[in-house]
């Protein structure tokens, strides 16, 4: 299956391509690096954009140790097949579920209202009413009426 | 050369794959289902990768959960991150990184056979290994102490709570911060027993190394274990950001 991955060497014996010390040390270095970034960005206030970045530079890192540390770059092509496969059912998961809960209840978003007033139809689920802060002794506050008008099967908070 | 493997394999087998050696010089570690080396070597490794794929798929619920409840509540996570200490949580993260360079180390010195180097690289690792629980225990009693509990259990005390200092945060505590720390409990929790098994299977690993089991010829469990390792090292590499660090 992965005769190609490991050298030229065809006796059915195991020759794995033996990467230098400095190599993993470096790999190390670059990760340390990142990791110095990524908590440096973490205080600089960029909005959303953090969010952005700090998922961009944590995937480099789990790059680097996939590629190098897993000799994911030395091993069968197929292995590497699962593992982005199950990276990409993974983001499927993610992205379909999150587009669909993120725009539950919002049925006119312009008006800001989960009913549109031209029919009643109501859009379900989304997340739960805003509230007033919680007292730091943790009792939940009570609901706080919304200012659109919601039916009588409006979702509680939960 | 195992020559009882090669009389219960002896008579029925093609040798199809015309290799140099018979089954008389059949090593011992191979198992006598496989032709060569090579063949249970690819085979454990894509088993293994099978396995890290299910793990993927396994957190990916968590990371589902996590960007969900974000998305509906980002207040309340800015606030809760804010009640986390980055400090511990980078310590940990260097620790595992160290830890994941001691693991590949340990299967370079194997694949080498080197057999005291390895056991030596495999007790750095598990070291590292108790040192990020060691750290993750003082986070939790910090939590368990100022209230900072899941869901229903959540009653922050005014003492422990840590002020944010800017944004909408600043008011008070968001509604739903408990929905924060049940996914930050759930997700560092099912990570730190990932952390407490693969200490298990290495100091596992290590004892198999101390009595001679692997050479360069054989060294699949411990380049497997290094694998496991690598990824609960790379799970933790998007836990710390997106627990500790949201702005």
């Amino acid at each position: 299956m992965s005769h190609e991955a490991h050298d030229k060497i065809d006796d059915g014996g195991v020759h794995p391509h033996i990467a230098p010390v400095k190599m993993y040390i470096a790999i190390f270095l670059g990760l340390i690096f990142f990791t110095v970034v990524t908590v440096a960005v973490g205080f600089v206030h960029l909005g959303p954009l953090n969010l952005l970045v700090a998922i961009v530079i944590a995937t480099i890192k789990a790059a680097l140790v996939v590629i190098f540390f897993m000799h994911l770059k030395d091993d069968a092509k197929f292995n590497a097949l699962v593992f982005v496969g199950s990276l990409l059912f993974a983001g499927v998961f993610l992205v379909y579920t999150m587009n669909d809960t993120g725009h539950r209840g919002q049925i006119d978003p312009e008006q800001g209202v989960e009913v549109l007033p031209s029919t009643g139809e109501f859009a379900p689920g989304g997340p739960a009413r805003p509230a007033r802060s919680v007292a730091a002794e943790g009792h939940e506050g009570e609901p706080v009426t919304a200012d659109v008008v919601l039916p009588e099967h409006a979702p509680q908070a939960h | 050369m195992d020559t009882a493997n090669s009389h219960e394999h002896g008579a029925g087998h093609d040798d199809d794959h015309g290799e140099s050696h018979g089954h008389g010089d059949h090593p011992k570690f191979l198992a006598h289902h496989f032709d060569t080396p090579l063949q249970q070597f690819d085979t454990a490794k894509l088993g293994m990768w099978l396995f890290l794929a299910q793990e993927l798929l396994f957190f990916a619920g968590l990371f589902v959960a996590y960007g969900i409840y974000r998305n509906w509540y980002p207040d309340a996570f800015s606030w809760s991150s804010h009640q986390l200490d980055p400090i511990m949580g980078a310590i940990n993260t260097v620790v595992l990184l160290f830890s994941s360079l001691t693991a590949a180390l340990a299967v370079r010195s194997s694949q080498l056979g080197q057999k005291s180097k390895t056991s030596m690289w495999l007790v750095l690792t598990i070291i590292c290994a108790f040192i990020f629980l060691v750290v993750k225990y003082f986070e939790y009693e910090h939590k368990f102490e100022s209230g900072l509990l899941p869901g229903g259990h959540f009653h922050p005390h005014h003492l422990h709570v840590v002020r944010a200092m800017h944004g909408a945060a600043a008011a008070g505590i968001p509604d739903h911060s408990g929905t924060f720390f049940g996914i930050y409990f759930m997700m560092t929790g099912v990570h730190g027993l990932h952390v407490l098994i693969g200490i298990g299977v290495m100091i596992w690993i290590l004892i198999r190394n101390n009595r001679g089991e692997f050479s360069a010829q054989y060294f699949t469990p411990v380049e497997l274990v290094a694998l496991y390792w690598h990824l609960v090292d790379l799970i933790w590499i998007y836990l710390f950001p997106l627990l500790y660090l949201i702005d």
